[in-house]
């Protein structure tokens, strides 16, 4: 019979481990499997960015947890130069991405595709269907009281707001 | 065979991360919106949650657990809202709301400065220059690269069956004993997270055995700012020969 629950199973293989720390270990599994979707799929170079981010934050979890594991440091130094290097890796990052945007003017990956290898086929794009901008039905008010005068200097004004 | 024989820790497993790619690749955006799709994907969504919470272990007393509990679920939510929201301004914001959820998990783990690090670095400063950048560059309305994801159903199933490699993996660790991995370590971490002066001990740990290493992280920190600052002079004297 196996053990109900990750737990039982570490204390079967004789590793008397803390819920928390199995329970961190997941979660930094969970958000690192979520931005490899993210990384892998969308096309928006700072989105993608986003999602690496996202897969530091699962690391630095699965590391802080391993460090209350063991009862040392050593993890959580690890996450403050974890923390340093994505600022770097931020900051450089956002400076290659506004390049690009200022040479295709799109933030989309696949404006880079001709950098793929020969035996890669070209990524084509299929028409998509038109987002269903329907306008919005505001409220209507009965007209009451006197038209005011309207300033057409001021009319220009308001076109900015 | 009565339901808690079926549902053995691995089935629960291998029918949770399923579950999560399903849902996954029901919410990625693919173009064409289907309410049904979408509405199908969120309920599969938190099937998945719950059963890897229940893989996870099965919940136990108040108070710590609980507190973990909603603070892992706001930053899985929010961390699959910033992979799956359309707008790239949303996504960012609700990778701040993920930044949050991780914060609380740090800080219930036991590591308070690097929570409240997180919540600084992260959200206050890294997060504002994406924003920043993402109002520079963001065309208006929704752009069509938004609107449609690279291999969805393939992106899926390479993460659930990450995901349910390392929860198996995690779940059957060697045998080792929970020693320390130092052979004295000159501090131990208290399991509590509120010990006594944490920051001090950290701070003491981060001066004295890893000097060096502060020290590197430094001069990366300078040259990233250099390095930037190059890069982006270069391209502007590019952009404007290129003007002319």
């Amino acid at each position: 019979m196996m053990p109900a629950t990750l737990l039982g199973m570490l204390a079967a293989a004789g590793m008397p481990a803390d819920g928390l720390t199995v329970n961190g270990l997941l979660v930094g599994a969970m958000l690192f499997a979520l931005g490899l979707v993210g990384i892998l799929t969308r096309r928006n170079l700072i989105v993608m960015f986003l999602c690496a981010e996202l897969m530091l934050q699962g690391v630095s979890v699965s590391l802080v947890a391993w460090s209350r594991h063991h009862g040392d440091w050593g993890g959580q130094m690890l996450v403050i130069f974890v923390l340093t290097v994505a600022a770097c890796e931020a900051a450089i990052a956002l400076v290659l991405v506004l390049g690009a945007f200022a040479r295709t003017g799109r933030l989309d990956s696949q404006a880079w595709q001709s950098l793929r290898e020969d035996n890669l086929p070209r990524a084509v794009d299929h028409a998509l269907p038109p987002i269903d901008a329907a306008a919005a039905s505001w409220p209507k008010l009965t007209p009451a009281g006197v038209l005011p005068e309207t300033d057409e200097d001021e009319l220009l004004e308001r076109e900015h707001v | 065979m009565t339901l808690p024989e079926i549902l053995t820790p691995g089935r629960l497993l291998a029918g949770a991360v399923t579950a999560a790619a399903i849902s996954l690749w029901l919410l990625l955006p693919r173009g064409r919106e289907s309410g049904v799709a979408r509405w199908l994907g969120i309920l599969l969504g938190i099937a998945a949650l719950a059963g890897l919470a229940c893989a996870g272990r099965r919940l136990g007393g108040l108070g710590e657990e609980a507190v973990f509990l909603t603070v892992s679920l706001v930053a899985v939510v929010s961390g699959a809202a910033t992979v799956l929201t359309r707008s790239p301004v949303y996504s960012a914001i609700w990778f701040a709301m993920c930044l949050l959820g991780v914060a609380g998990v740090l800080l219930v783990l036991g590591a308070q400065f690097l929570g409240v690090a997180t919540i600084v670095v992260y959200a206050g400063a890294i997060l504002v220059m994406f924003l920043f950048v993402l109002m520079l560059a963001q065309p208006a309305g929704l752009a069509p690269y938004d609107r449609v994801s690279n291999e969805p159903f393939l992106s899926a199933v390479t993460a659930a069956v990450l995901l349910g490699l390392l929860t198996l993996s995690i779940g059957r660790l060697s045998a080792e004993p929970a020693a320390p991995l130092a052979a004295e370590p000159a501090v131990t971490v208290a399991a509590d997270p509120l010990a006594e002066n944490h920051v001090a001990r950290l701070g003491a740990e981060l001066f004295g055995r890893h000097l060096v290493s502060v020290e590197a992280a430094g001069v990366l920190l300078l040259v990233a700012l250099i390095g930037s600052i190059a890069v982006v002079s270069r391209s502007e004297s590019a952009g404007l020969e290129d003007a002319r």
